[in-house]
Parts: structure tokens; sequence; C-alpha cells
């Protein structure tokens, strides 16, 4: 009977085979709720930026949203957010409204000014061919009245995550269509002056290019692009960029967001699935290793079943964890990877947050303990933050 | 009082369907009762249609090219209460006026484009239905008509229902407005013209695209070399947020020769593809942002016939089957590739059924005109 029974095991054993390890859908115990944050349905919460206990919460048409979790200017915590101010931007022309879905808190080492804030407008347009919508420069001077000071606009083109050196005064942006582009943020910025700031503008692939991400680590400025994986960039100093190794090697399916472990020189890139781009199920994060001169090869993956999107991917300050959020589907919400061994992530704890999921997810050190701060999707859209300290441990 | 009822078991096939395969399933599709109830003298009328379609098909409709409410390539059930109308149909009647002023409060069909197509010869819904129509709306509307002219206007919510049991969302009534000229120059000749701003059609909270709509229409519906005939040529655009394009032609005729009904129905469509869920029939909703992954333009031309069956207790039987060859392009870039989607380049598709029916000789599904009011509907 068994060996009547041996090749069937086999057969069915071969057939749930797959190259990518499954990311067990389990749920423990070291993730506790701090805190929900209600939002506005306008229609939802698209990111967070956090910073020195303050926490930028972009919630598209309804601008932007500043709390207080743990800074202490109005008595706010993780577990007890207090909103400090708020600001609408203009729609700049772009159709449908603001449509704020990131930030980027620009603290100025050369001069110690903490005055901007980049808002992200993520304008309609057709995945993997066209996009609009401008950075936004807002002046955070009082954050009880941020005012909107300025904005940048390349033609042709959407922006939306940011990356900054900010030694150098360069703001990174990833633009879509347009790819990656470089800024020079010095000075004051007043009016669209912006438009007089591009340094440098690289479009990995001119015969198809929809880049998600930037993020600079050891001189070269790494860039995912939906359609065309993982490339290195050279980044010098004065933002000046050129295409250096990559691309073409996530073929399988379409590349969403990434972070770099700048402690151990790996890079984890997650994908988006909304449309299947060979017929794959579930979504992927894909473990990266850069060698000497900061090419990636790719060295493990990790599926995430019953997902449409690996919507963000970020490593934990210290590089021990491995944090990313997943949307769309009876597997969405926050998943905590262990970083011991970074070319292949062990599995701590899934964080269920209903089906429509967890579309960015942050991390934040606030008061000696480690946070994740999740921007959850309507319907109920809401601002979540989870206490991940004890992972950490 | 008059009442009225409708269903149609169906029975579909074909391969316009994601996954490259061939699917066909059976369904009862349209179930509905009317009632129409008027004061004495009709200076108050009551139009309301009850749609169980939540209950027969909570799943959509197999139908190539279908999308909306965040269905795709099914047809999304219609909500319960699918219209309560409360109608003054002739305010000026006691008047030696010209004119003709109507007034109407509730939920229904919108002035806008062309008549439902519950209440035209195809069972298949068209692909334009959310380019030419717009309905189950809260709304106020209004009616003029002076001579062979009606000029209608409203004011109505732009969020569409999510699911059938769903109210609209009356804290965004007004938000939104129709107009639409009407001339019957001969009885059963008639042009249309409509203009259309409906607010955030697809984010129920507002927050989403705005859809600037138009629509323009010729009917013909009289007798020609002695035969009834019936035809219907019309054109509509719908632009999202001045970033989306969307067109339609289409075409559609029916003979009636004693208990026979051959027609033919010609369409070329535009279609916004948005992103899936894990169910490939299915759209994110509410949307997470403004994008989409592309545009499809559906080319299909049916032909059906139908044949008076008789009755039996006032029930009326009409049997039909009628088929579909279907052409699917992308229109410009964007992510999605029909051919990969479909897999495959040839689609058809082929129904049949019985449209079951009592006493529902109503008015035309989406007008409220002082004549419509009492118009059959002759079509089905």
């Amino acid at each position: 009977m068994i060996r009547r029974l041996a090749p069937a095991a086999l057969l069915f054993g071969l057939a749930c085979h797959t190259a990518d390890r499954i990311g067990p859908p389990a749920v423990g115990g070291s993730v506790t709720l701090a805190a929900t944050v209600p939002i506005t349905p306008n229609y939802g919460v698209h990111d967070t930026f956090i910073r020195n206990g303050i926490a930028i919460v972009c919630v598209w048409n309804s601008g932007v949203l500043i709390y207080d979790v743990g800074n202490g200017m109005k008595g706010g915590s993780p577990t007890n957010p207090v909103l400090v101010g708020s600001v609408v931007p203009s729609e700049d022309s772009v159709s449908a409204g603001p449509e704020i879905h990131n930030a980027w808190w620009f603290w100025n080492p050369t001069n110690g000014q903490t005055k901007y804030l980049f808002l992200g407008q993520e304008g309609p347009g057709k995945i993997g061919s066209s996009s609009s919508g401008d950075i936004h420069v807002i002046d955070v001077s009082d954050l009880t009245h941020p005012t909107e000071v300025g904005s940048f606009h390349l033609p042709g083109a959407g922006t939306h995550n940011f990356w900054m050196d900010e030694a150098h005064q360069v703001l990174y942006a990833a633009y879509y269509n347009g790819g990656a582009v470089s800024i020079h943020v010095s000075g004051t910025l007043i009016g669209d002056t912006l438009a007089d700031r591009l340094i440098s503008q690289v479009v990995p692939d001119t015969t198809g290019t929809y880049t998600w991400g930037v993020q600079l680590y050891n001189a070269s400025l790494y860039a995912i692009d939906m359609l065309t994986g993982l490339w290195q960039l050279s980044a010098d100093s004065a933002g000046h960029l050129a295409v250096v190794a990559g691309g073409h090697n996530v073929p399988t399916r379409y590349s969403s967001d990434f972070s770099v472990d700048t402690t151990a020189g790996y890079i984890y890139s997650g994908t988006w699935d909304h449309l299947q781009r060979t017929g794959l199920s579930g979504s992927v994060v894909y473990v990266w290793q850069l060698n000497g001169s900061g090419a990636p090869s790719k060295v493990d993956s990790i599926l995430a079943p019953a997902v449409g999107a690996v919507s963000d991917v970020k490593v934990s300050p210290d590089g021990k964890l491995l944090m990313f959020s997943t949307e769309t589907g009876t597997g969405s919400g926050f998943y905590f990877y262990s970083l011991a061994n970074p070319a292949s992530p062990t599995f701590l704890e899934y964080y269920q947050t209903g089906k429509e999921g967890i579309h960015t997810c942050k991390w934040a050190t606030i008061n000696g303990r480690l946070y994740a701060f999740g921007a959850k999707n309507p319907s109920n859209p809401e601002l979540m933050i989870l206490d991940v300290t004890a992972l950490d441990h | 009082m008059q009442l009225g009822a409708q269903a149609i078991p169906v029975a579909t096939e074909s391969n316009a369907v994601p996954r490259g395969r061939s699917y066909g399933e059976a369904r009862l599709v349209q179930p509905m009762v009317m009632v129409r109830a008027a004061t004495g003298g009709e200076r108050l009328v009551l139009q309301a249609t009850g749609d169980f379609e939540g209950l027969t098909i909570k799943n959509g409709e197999l139908t190539p090219g279908a999308w909306g409410e965040g269905f795709a390539d099914r047809r999304h059930p219609h909500t319960y209460l699918h219209e309560f109308m409360l109608l003054a149909p002739d305010l000026l009647r006691d008047l030696p006026a010209p004119a003709h002023l109507s007034l109407g409060v509730g939920k229904g069909f919108v002035p806008f484009g062309t008549d439902d197509p519950m209440s035209r010869p195809t069972e298949r819904f068209p692909v334009n239905h959310h380019l030419s129509q717009i309905l189950e709306r809260a709304m106020a509307m209004a009616g003029v008509t002076v001579g062979p002219a009606r000029l209608e206007g409203a004011l109505f919510n732009g969020d569409e229902p999510q699911h059938p049991d769903q109210w609209p969302n009356l804290s965004r009534f007004g938000d939104s407005w129709s107009l639409r000229l009407t001339v019957e120059p001969v009885t059963g000749l008639e042009w249309e013209g409509s203009r259309a701003l409906v607010r955030s059609p697809e984010t129920r909270d507002a927050g989403g695209l705005d859809a600037t709509k138009w629509s323009t229409a010729l009917r013909w519906d009289r007798p020609l070399l002695g035969r009834p005939v019936y035809a219907l040529l019309e054109w509509a655009r719908t632009r999202e947020g001045g970033a989306l394009t969307l067109a339609t032609v289409l075409f559609e005729t029916q003979v009636t020769a004693g208990r026979h009904h051959p027609y033919f129905r010609f369409e070329r469509t535009d279609r916004p593809e948005d992103e899936r869920t894990l169910d490939p029939y299915r759209d994110v909703r509410p949307i997470i942002e403004n994008s989409v992954l592309g545009v499809t333009r559906w080319t299909i031309g049916t032909l059906g016939y139908a044949v008076d069956a008789g009755r039996t207790w006032r029930v009326s039987w009409k049997p039909f089957v009628e088929g579909s060859l279907i052409g699917i392009q992308s229109v410009g870039s964007g992510l999605f590739n029909p051919a990969v989607f479909y897999g495959t380049d040839r689609h058809w598709s082929v129904t049949t059924g019985i449209r079951l029916s009592w006493g529902m000789e109503d008015h035309r599904m989406g007008r409220y005109g002082r004549s419509e009011m009492t118009m059959p509907m002759d079509h089905q």
C-alpha cells in the first residue's frame, strides 16, 4: 500500500513545490496594538513619516495630519497620539485633489533647520506607463500651522517615494515613468523655484520604466522599478545619477517597494500582483545580496500567499528585523521576520488586519521602544501603531 | 395600482473570461417586481421597482466586458430597491399653458443617456452600461415639455452603490447633476443629447475621480414596411478626472414579425481596467488610488432571436437565444494585456433563456416623462 501511495505522494509534493519559501500565516503574541487613529475616508491614509516623536500622516485629499506620538510638544505618545497641526496642499492642476501619498521631513544638518516637509502627490495615471503628481513643499517651522510654500513639477510624470541625502541637501524621488530624479534643496524654497533645482533624471530602461522607490546606500542610489526590477545607480555627493548595474531581474512579477539593510548590505524587495504578470499567485519578498561593487544578486525569496501585493518593505533601524505589509486578500497585514541571518530571514510574527490590508508601514523608535506604523486601507481607514519592542529583543 | 413582475432564467457559456478557458453557468437574472400607483387623475404617481438580483446573482452574471461597482467580466447585481420615485407628471395640466412641467423625487434613473438595458431586446447588458446610463441615485428632477422637445434636469448623489443593500450616500445629494434634451418630431422617432457631471462615482465618501459625461442617441420605434421596428444608435463619452477618456458607439435593432423577434446589436466600447482582488471577477473596492491598469476596447456583435411562446396564468413566455463574437484590444499603454489575461484573442459568448413576465407594461426604464409613464416596455 505504502509503495503504491509513494509515487502519488511524490507527485503531490512536486506539484506543491515552489521556489519561494512560504511565510507561515501564524499569529504570535509579541506584537501588541498601541493605538489606532481613525482617518476620515477621503479616501484614506497612504503613508507615514515619523521623526523625533512626530508622525506625519499622509491622508490623501485631506492632506497631511501631524501627530505628537512621543515628542512631548502636545503630550502625545504612541498609545495616545495627539493632533498637532494639519494642512491641505493645493491640487496644483492635478485632477482629483491633493492626493498626498508620502512625506519626508528634511532636517538640514548644515544649518540645523527643520523647516521643510516634502510631500508626494500621487495623481491619476496608467500603471506601468503614465503618472501625474507634484512634489509639494510645506514650511513646518511651526508644526501647528504648516504652510505650503512651493512645489516641483516634472513634465510627463508623477512622483512617488522619496529618499534624502540630507548632508548634501539632495532629495531623491522615484517618478514612475519618469524614472529616478535628484533635486537640490538647499537654501530657501519658495514658489515653484524647485523647477530650477533638478540635478539629474535617470530612466533606467527607456523601453519601459515605472520606478516605485529609491534609497541611497554607499554612494549608490538603489531604485526599484515595477517593470524591470532592482537597479543600482551611481550617486555622487552632488546628486548626479547614472545606471551602474541591475535591472531585468524580476521577470515573473511586478516589483513594489524595497528596503536596504545598511548594517549587512542586503536588500529586500516586494512584488505587486494586483495584476498577475505571469499567472503566479500571492506576492513575494526577494532577498538580494550586494557584492563588493554594490551590484545586487537574488539569494532567497519569501512567498506571502493570498494577497494582492507586498505593499511596503522596511528594515528596522538596528538591522535586526524585516517588516513588510500586504494588502487585498485574506493574508493581508504586517509580517515580521528576523534578520539574524540576513540572507535567509526567519519568520517571527504575522499581525492580521483584515483583507483590505496595510498600504505602507514604517518603523519608529520612540522613548526606547520600537513601533510599527501602518496605513490601513479603506473601508474604515486608520493609522495603526503596533508595539513590536518584544520582537527586537 | 398596477403590478408587474419579471424573471429570466438564463444559461451562458463564454470564453471571454479570465485565464483563457471556457466557462458556463445558469442563473436567474433580472428578477423584479414593479409597482405603479397613482392618485385620481394621475396628479401624483409612485413608481417603484424591487430587484432581487442580490439574492439570485450575488456574485454577478457572466457577461463579457461587463464592469462597474466592483465587478469585472460579470455584471453586478442591482440594489434591492432599484427605483422608488414619487412623480408629478404634469403640474401645468390645469393651466392653458403650451408647456408641461413634471417633477420627481426619490431613487431612480437619472435623466442621462439612453434607456436601461433591462428594457431593451438583448438580454446581456452592453459593455457601455456605465457610460450610457446613471441609475440608482437619490435625486430630485424636473422636466419641461414644449411641443416635441423635452428638457430634463436632475441633482443627485455621485456615488454608485457597492452592494445590493446599500443606500445612496445622502450626505452627497446634490453634488452631481445632469441635463437631457429630447426631441421627438414624430411619434416613435427620437433624438436625445445629455450632459452630466458625476462626482467621485467609484469612491463613496468622495475623493475619487469625477466623471464628465456626454451622450447622444437616435431612437426609432415605429413600423417600417408594415412591421414594428425598433432601432437605437448611440454615442457616449466619459472623461474621468481629466486623466482617462472612455467612449462608446452602439447600434441595436429588432424587427417584430408576428411572434418572432430577431434582433442584433453592435457595440464598440472602452473599458477601464482596475486592480482586481484575488477573485479575478472583482475589482478592489474601495479603491486605494486613482490609477488604472489600462483601457481595453470591446467590439461585440450579437445576433439574437426571441419568440412569443404564449401565456400561462397571465405569465408570458419568451424563449430566446443570442450569440456574440467578441474582440478585445488594448487602447494606448498600461500593464493590462488582454491577450495574456484572457489567454486568447478570439472570444465568443452564447446565452439562452426564457423571459418570464407578468403585467410588465410600465414605463420605459430610465425615463419619467409625461408620456413615458404610460409607455409599455415592449422591447423585451
